[in-house]
This record gives C-alpha cells, sequence and structure tokens, in this order.
C-alpha cells in the first residue's frame, strides 16, 4: 500500500477533566474492511467527530490521503470524501426520503442555483433512484423521512452516504436499532460497498464486527488498546478483559462521559 | 397532483382574481378606504415573508426584521428628499440598503442559532432605532422625512404615479407577488432545498457537504430582501419614511402573522397578516382595546393549530376529501414514533 488512506498522530481531545482521546495515533492502510471496537466511553465516536471535523482536536494531527485535515470545517472534510453516519440515526425528517438523497447529491455543488426548479435535474434524479433502488427504499421514496422506521431512516442514511460517492466512510453503529433481518441487510450492503470504498465502522454487536471485519482496532479509555486481524484480537486476554474483566468499570467510564 | 393540492390551486386562482379586481370592486361595494387596507396588508405580508423565509425555511427566528424594513423606508426616503433622486433609483436604494445591512448584521447574527439569534436580531434592531431616534439631521427621529412623489413612470407629458389609487395599489400588488413568485421559486430551487436541509438538521447538513454558515447568511440577505422592498414600498404608500417602524414592535408583530398565518408555507403570512390588520381595523374603531383580540387570536392558534391556519386548512381539506368515498386515495402516512 503506497500511502494510508487515513493517518492519525497524536489525537489528544479533552472534555474538561475527561480526556476522551488520549495521544492517538492510528493508520488505516485501506483496501480492507475496519472495525472500531471498545467499551462504552473508549472515546470511539469522538474519534469519528474529530475526523469528520465536529470537533477540533486539542492536539494531534489528522491526514486524510496524506492531505491534512485537522482543523477543517465539518462541510469541507465531507467534500475532501470523507462521509459518515452518526450513532443516532441522522436525516432530514421533514424532507421526504428522496428529498434527503436529493440534498445530499447536489451538496457538493459550489454554487446551488436560487430559482431553477430543481426537479429538473435529470443527472441528479437518476442518481436518486439508483440509491433508493440499492438501499430498496423505492417504495417508501415519497414518504417523510421522520415517517420512517428506524431500520429504513438508519438505511436512509447509509443511502445519503453512498450517494456522494464517498472515498472513505466512517459508519458509527450502523446496525444499532435494527432488526434481525435488517441488520443482515445492512451487513450484505456494507460487505457490497467495502469492494469499492475504504469503510471504517463502529460496532457493538460483535457478531457483527467479526463477520464483516477483516482489521480490527480495540479502544479503551481514549487510547488504543490492540490492534490486529479477527482472530489475533479474538485471542487477545487484554481485550476480554477490556470487554468481560470489571464490568463495574465500564458503568463508571460511562458516568464519566455523561458527566 | 393531489386533489387537495388541486382544490388549493383552484381557490388561489379565484381569491388572486378578486385581489387583481380589488380597486373597483372595493370602492363599488364598500368604501375606497378599504382599497388602501388591502394595500398595506400586502405591504405587511411581504414583510411577514420576510420572517417566514428564516424561520419557516431556514429554522432562524428573527425579531429584528424590521430594521431592514427600516432601511428600506429611509433608503427611499433619503432618496428623494434629501439626494433628489427619481422614482425607480431611490427604490433601488431603499433595497440595497436593507441588504447591505442584513449583510453586515448577518455576518455575526447567523453565527447564532435559537434564542442567541433571536436576541442579537432584537439587539441590532434596537442599537439602530436609538441611532435612528437620535440623528434627527438624517433621519428626523420620530416626526421621520416627509416627500413629495416622483412618478413611477414619465413619457413626455403623461406620466403614472402613486398619486393614482388604482396605480398606487395595483404596483404595490404587482411587486408583492414578483417577490412572492421569486421566494416560489426558491423554495423548490437546489438553494431552497438547502435551506431546507438545514433547517431540518444542521449537523447532517454539514456532514453532506454543505456550508452552514454561508447558506444561512445567504437566506439572511435574502430575508432582507423582501423586508426592504416592503419597507421602500410602505415609503412610497405614505410618502415618508419614520424610525418608529425600526422599533421590534414590529418585527414582534410580524413574527406572530406568520406563525398564526402558518410558517414554513409560502402563504400563511399572507393569510395572518390579513386576519390581523383587517381585526385591527374593524375592531379599534369600536374598542379601544382591539389587542386583546390579536393575542387571543394568537393563542388559540398556537394551541389548536400549531402548523397555522393554513396548516389547519390543509388538514381539514385532506380529511375532507379522506371522507369522501373514492377507488384510490393517496397513501395516507402514519408518523411513526422511535423505539
Amino acid at each position: 500500500m503506497s500511502e494510508p488512506v487515513l493517518r492519525i498522530e497524536g489525537l489528544t481531545k479533552r472534555f474538561g477533566g475527561l480526556t476522551a482521546v488520549d495521544n492517538l495515533s492510528y493508520t488505516l492502510a485501506g483496501g480492507r474492511l475496519h472495525a472500531i471496537i471498545g467499551p462504552n466511553g473508549a472515546g470511539k465516536t469522538t474519534l469519528f467527530n474529530l475526523v469528520s471535523g465536529l470537533l477540533a482536536p486539542d492536539e494531534g494531527r489528522i491526514f486524510f490521503c496524506e492531505r491534512e485535515i485537522s482543523g477543517l470545517k465539518p462541510h469541507e472534510i465531507s467534500r475532501l470524501g470523507i462521509k459518515r453516519t452518526l450513532q443516532i440515526k441522522s436525516v432530514f425528517p421533514r424532507l421526504t426520503a428522496a428529498e434527503n438523497l436529493w440534498v445530499t447529491a447536489q451538496a457538493e455543488n459550489r454554487f446551488l442555483h436560487p430559482f431553477r426548479a430543481a426537479a429538473r435535474d435529470r443527472a441528479i434524479a437518476e442518481r436518486v433512484d439508483r440509491t433508493l433502488e440499492r438501499i430498496g427504499l423505492t417504495h417508501l421514496a415519497e414518504r417523510q423521512a421522520g415517517a420512517l422506521s428506524y431500520g429504513d431512516v438508519a438505511l436512509l442514511e447509509i443511502g445519503m452516504t453512498l450517494i456522494s460517492e464517498p472515498r472513505l466512510l466512517l459508519l458509527d453503529e450502523p446496525t444499532c436499532g435494527m432488526s434481525p433481518a435488517e441488520t443482515e441487510r445492512a451487513v450484505e450492503n456494507i460487505r457490497a460497498l467495502a469492494k469499492t470504498i475504504d469503510i471504517v465502522i463502529i460496532e457493538h454487536d460483535m457478531e457483527v464486527v467479526f463477520e464483516i471485519a477483516a482489521d480490527i482496532t480495540v479502544m479503551a479509555q481514549g487510547a488504543i488498546l490492540a490492534s490486529g486481524s479477527s482472530q489475533e484480537i479474538a485471542a487477545d486476554e487484554r481485550v476480554r478483559e477490556a470487554y468481560l474483566g470489571r464490568p463495574e468499570d465500564e458503568d463508571y467510564v460511562e458516568e464519566v462521559a455523561h458527566a | 397532483m393531489t386533489r387537495s393540492a388541486a382544490i388549493e390551486r383552484v381557490f388561489l386562482i379565484l381569491i388572486a382574481a378578486v385581489i387583481v379586481a380589488v380597486p373597483w370592486l372595493i370602492p363599488a361595494l364598500f368604501n375606497p378606504f378599504w382599497v388602501s387596507v388591502i394595500a398595506e396588508i400586502l405591504i405587511w405580508s411581504l414583510f411577514a415573508a420576510s420572517v417566514n423565509l428564516l424561520f419557516g425555511y431556514v429554522g432562524l427566528l428573527s425579531f429584528g426584521q424590521a430594521l431592514y424594513f427600516g432601511f428600506g423606508m429611509y433608503g427611499v426616503a433619503i432618496g428623494i428628499a434629501d439626494l433628489g433622486l427619481p422614482f425607480w433609483p431611490a427604490f433601488a436604494l431603499g433595497i440595497v440598503a436593507a441588504m447591505t445591512m442584513a449583510l453586515v448584521t448577518g455576518i455575526f447574527a447567523v453565527r447564532l442559532t435559537w434564542h442567541y439569534f433571536a436576541i442579537i436580531t432584537v439587539v441590532f434592531s434596537l442599537i439602530f432605532y436609538f441611532l435612528a431616534l437620535t440623528n434627527k439631521w438624517l433621519t428626523g427621529g420620530d416626526d421621520g422625512i416627509n416627500f413629495t412623489l416622483p412618478p413611477t413612470f414619465q413619457l413626455g407629458e403623461s406620466q403614472l404615479s402613486f398619486t393614482d389609487p388604482t396605480f398606487q395599489y395595483l404596483f404595490i400588488l404587482a411587486t408583492v407577488a414578483l417577490c412572492f413568485w421569486l421566494m416560489h421559486r426558491l423554495i423548490g430551487s437546489p438553494l431552497g432545498k438547502a435551506l431546507l436541509a438545514i433547517r431540518d438538521n444542521d449537523v447532517r447538513a454539514s456532514l453532506i457537504g454543505l456550508n452552514v454558515y454561508r447558506l444561512r447568511l445567504i437566506a439572511f440577505v435574502l430575508a432582507g430582501f423582501l423586508a426592504g422592498v416592503a419597507g421602500a414600498l410602505f415609503s412610497f404608500f405614505g410618502r415618508y419614511a419614520s424610525a418608529s417602524y425600526m422599533f421590534y414592535h414590529v418585527s414582534g408583530e410580524a413574527v406572530v402573522w406568520t406563525i398564526v398565518g402558518g410558517a414554513g408555507t409560502l402563504l400563511g403570512p399572507i393569510v395572518g397578516t390579513s386576519i390581523f390588520i383587517f381585526v385591527r381595523e374593524v375592531v379599534s374603531s369600536q374598542w379601544e382595546h382591539h389587542e386583546l383580540v390579536v393575542g387571543l387570536v394568537a393563542i388559540l392558534v398556537v394551541i389548536f393549530a400549531p402548523r397555522g391556519l393554513v396548516g389547519l386548512w390543509r388538514d381539514w381539506i385532506a380529511a375532507l376529501i379522506e371522507r369522501a368515498p373514492r377507488a384510490k386515495g393517496p397513501l395516507q402516512v402514519e408518523p411513526t414514533s422511535k423505539p
């Protein structure tokens, strides 16, 4: 692999007294589906927030294809091709499913025409139709996103990252709250995507993680605990401890995170 | 097009026909006085539309739109009285002044959202209200500036000006209609869709690559344009400008009109403004506490029709159609709650 897709150097983020991400360094080679796991409060979502620009790091630098992105605004990072989903599914509730995709597809245009009818753009309309088909929501295209089931909203959110043809996809617990059937479908989707796009996925569902991820990184207390192939991680003692060791610890960390 | 949208369209065409016919219809049936009341309603509807553009379509509640209305007024009045400008350049000056002011204040204001945004817009309008009040040499303070109207169109000897009440009414109507048409185009455009996305979820909007700050600023300047056109028209209509129209009370009224009429609907502000100004004109002649009626209507609507009167009307039409037995109905969307 010539250049890493994502390279993080000494990244630190503090919230008051809590260090959510602690001097973290990480290199994503690319070409393989990568998962980040770890107990609640380990700093996984904070890491995503730092990479996507929603939070500014206190220390450290982030490079995307050897271009520094730390300090850029979320929309600038998004335009470079890093797309993400949020842990709490996040769409535009008062727009229809199709409009959600529509507005995402045209978001990268520097110039948004103020008076031409949006519906006239045939190229975007086609992309919307194709994406709806891909995520299986064609029959719900005209329904308001706020009136969709939770699983459908999650699918729509994935569709919104796809329609913009990302280079790096950050998925934050994509199957959280999905039914088994929906999970299966999402896993299939993610697997298919990983063939063409670099994906980093945060996931709590171990079954899902070991099913799809080739590489796994384990985070605990803001730092990387272990990194390796799924077999290596499954056999790692420290990982077992972090997950199964002392559950009261986990509660404590969670409390601190919400304090 | 759904059946309810078709019904709405027929209804709108009828109302539009009546509004165009006002200068001939109203003096024949009632009293010429009502023609100018309706002209005033049109202007204030446009002003309310500027609140609606921000609140209903971008999710920013401004309590300071009177500032840009005031700049529209003063641009015209100062242009004519002090600079001796003809009609159209003075009109342009009013609009440019309002938009420039919206740009300058917007650079600061749209960094904030929700109540912080509401507060900063009030603060800006108060600052300039007091500045206008105290700088009498420029603004005339509370007395304002009176001016003599230049003709709107002039061709040799013949000219058209606001001194002709029918022309005045039709000019105001055409200008207001043009602005509402532009707003309609805007809402359906790529830019409009991006604004709706920001209204719904600004974090997600930034993650899909929208420059939220810049788009909010654009919307703020466009709202300044609508308020500025309204102010300029009102200045021509009243032949004067006064600092009292920059007071935040004026902004607040437009917020109430918009919410009662239906924020986020194109015509909501017209409905809200019409009702309140009619109530004011009818009740205030009988009873000095007419504002109580205004308050009562506002409270009732907010409680029983959270989407405003236009929303209530649409629900009502939809229910009527639903009840009528027919072969294929539109898919009824049941909002499902999150688990």
